[in-house]
């Protein structure tokens, strides 16, 4: 069962909100799918030819490599942009940057989501959110116990 | 026309007829398929998709049709079983009837937080978990997690949220500072307001609770059941507020196409917030 399956009748027809929203949801929900393919790497530093960067959401790199209670917890946060995006940079501000989110918990993956305020949720913590991926990682092993993470999580589809 | 009891009054026949149902749909593979369909439909607010379940407006109306759909095939199993509910305000303990040996069962151990008494425990044999978050095949709770001590809301954390007369608020999404909706989905908002109600209530219990595949307890049905009647609490207390948005929103207006207006069919279902308003055509609260 598809959750866009049963939209007709439902919202549609709208036209598209501001580019700027469309590429961030967009990407964010590839990227956290594991689905995205056409994505690059790009350096915070590198030049944001709306001046938006700093937006309320925007997530800073973030990088981990910890034992937490003795477990292994890692993570990442890439920023990336749509590759060939740059030529909508003078479209609606600005190009936008999301993260590539990639965190593991004893070598296992544990999907990460974000919240609208730019939080972290996971599939072992579904009803809070955290600030940073490292703190997302560390609640996850406190909620886990003595568990592994699934090795194959259906929870992205 | 039934009747959803509170669990406290349960007799014991109606409580083992209410787990005999739930083991059935369990042993058919239908229990499965809810916990399933709860999962596909967790969409977040930065997703760019439709979004019925959660963060969202319709968070009431849709767990209302997705309870009814689960009380339907217990009833097809038994139709003297009807789904209670859990007021967590009032039964706030571990030690609380809910989670005896003839019903729910008890917390997980220390360790691998499984759950080992009652007819939920693996070792019983009828409740092996599929497609869970961990490895593990069996039910986990970890009751007020110790290693980070969480509380159930009472009831003035309730009376708060039901004082609102405004059903929703703009952005319609898990930062909705006021509005009903919001504060009984308990998203906590930097800043403004730690987890609450509902998604407290999740934490609360951890374990398999608190992840994706939440209905894999089946007190996740007693915990919505209750979500359910505080939301016909909140109607009366407000009659002349109506759900929101009424209308959809206009076209420049980001969450257009991810929320659903009062008139908007919702997946997997195709029914319409405003289909569920009155649930006196299904059921009753006693």
């Amino acid at each position: 069962m598809n959750p866009t399956d049963g939209t007709r009748g439902g919202p549609g027809g709208a036209p598209r909100p501001a580019r700027r929203a469309v590429l961030r949801t967009v990407f964010t929900a590839a990227v956290v799918a594991g689905t995205g393919g056409a994505l690059a790497p790009v350096l915070l530093e590198s030049p944001d030819p709306g001046g938006r960067t700093q937006e309320r959401d925007a997530v800073g790199p973030e990088r981990f490599s910890e034992f937490y209670k003795g477990r292994e917890i890692r993570g990442t946060a890439t920023p990336v942009v749509p590759a060939g995006a740059q030529s909508h940079a003078g479209e609606a501000g600005a190009v936008a940057m999301t993260p590539g989110i990639d965190v593991s918990v004893d070598g296992r993956a544990l999907h990460v989501m974000r919240r609208a305020d730019g939080s972290y949720i996971s599939t072992v913590n579904h009803y809070e959110s955290f600030p940073t991926l490292v703190e997302t990682a560390r609640a996850a092993v406190d909620e886990l116990g003595t568990a592994q993470l699934s090795a194959v999580s259906p929870h992205t589809i | 026309m039934h009747s959803r009891k509170n669990q406290r009054d349960l007799t014991r026949t109606e409580k083992k007829r209410l787990v005999d149902a739930i083991l059935e749909l369990k042993r058919s593979g239908r229990y499965d398929d809810f916990v399933t369909l709860h999962r596909q439909y967790y969409v977040t607010d930065t997703e760019r998709r439709p979004r019925p379940a959660h963060m969202t407006p319709s968070f009431f109306p849709w767990h209302r049709r997705y309870l009814l759909e689960f009380e339907k095939a217990l009833r097809a199993v038994d139709p003297r079983v009807t789904l209670p509910y859990w007021d967590w305000t009032r039964d706030d303990t571990a030690s609380a009837s809910l989670w005896a040996e003839d019903f729910l069962g008890g917390n997980g151990r220390p360790g691998d937080r499984q759950v080992m008494t009652g007819p939920f425990a693996y070792r019983r044999g009828n409740w092996r978990i599929r497609a869970g978050v961990t490895d593990d095949p069996f039910l986990r709770r970890d009751f007020g997690r110790p290693s980070a001590p969480v509380t159930l809301p009472g009831a003035a954390d309730v009376d708060r949220a039901l004082k609102d007369p405004v059903y929703d608020a703009e952005p319609w999404n898990s930062v909705s500072t006021t509005g009903f909706r919001n504060r009984i989905e308990g998203w906590g908002i930097r800043g403004a307001r730690g987890v609450a109600n509902h998604n407290r209530v999740h934490r609360w219990i951890g374990g398999s609770m608190a992840g994706a595949a939440s209905p894999d307890d089946p007190v996740f049905w007693l915990h919505h059941a209750f979500i359910d009647l505080l939301w016909t609490r909140w109607q009366k207390a407000h009659p002349r507020s109506p759900y929101l948005p009424a209308r959809a929103l206009p076209a420049h207006d980001p969450q257009r196409d991810r929320i659903f207006a009062s008139d908007q069919p919702m997946p997997p279902w195709d029914v319409a917030p405003s289909q569920l308003m009155d649930h006196t055509r299904f059921y009753r609260y006693v």
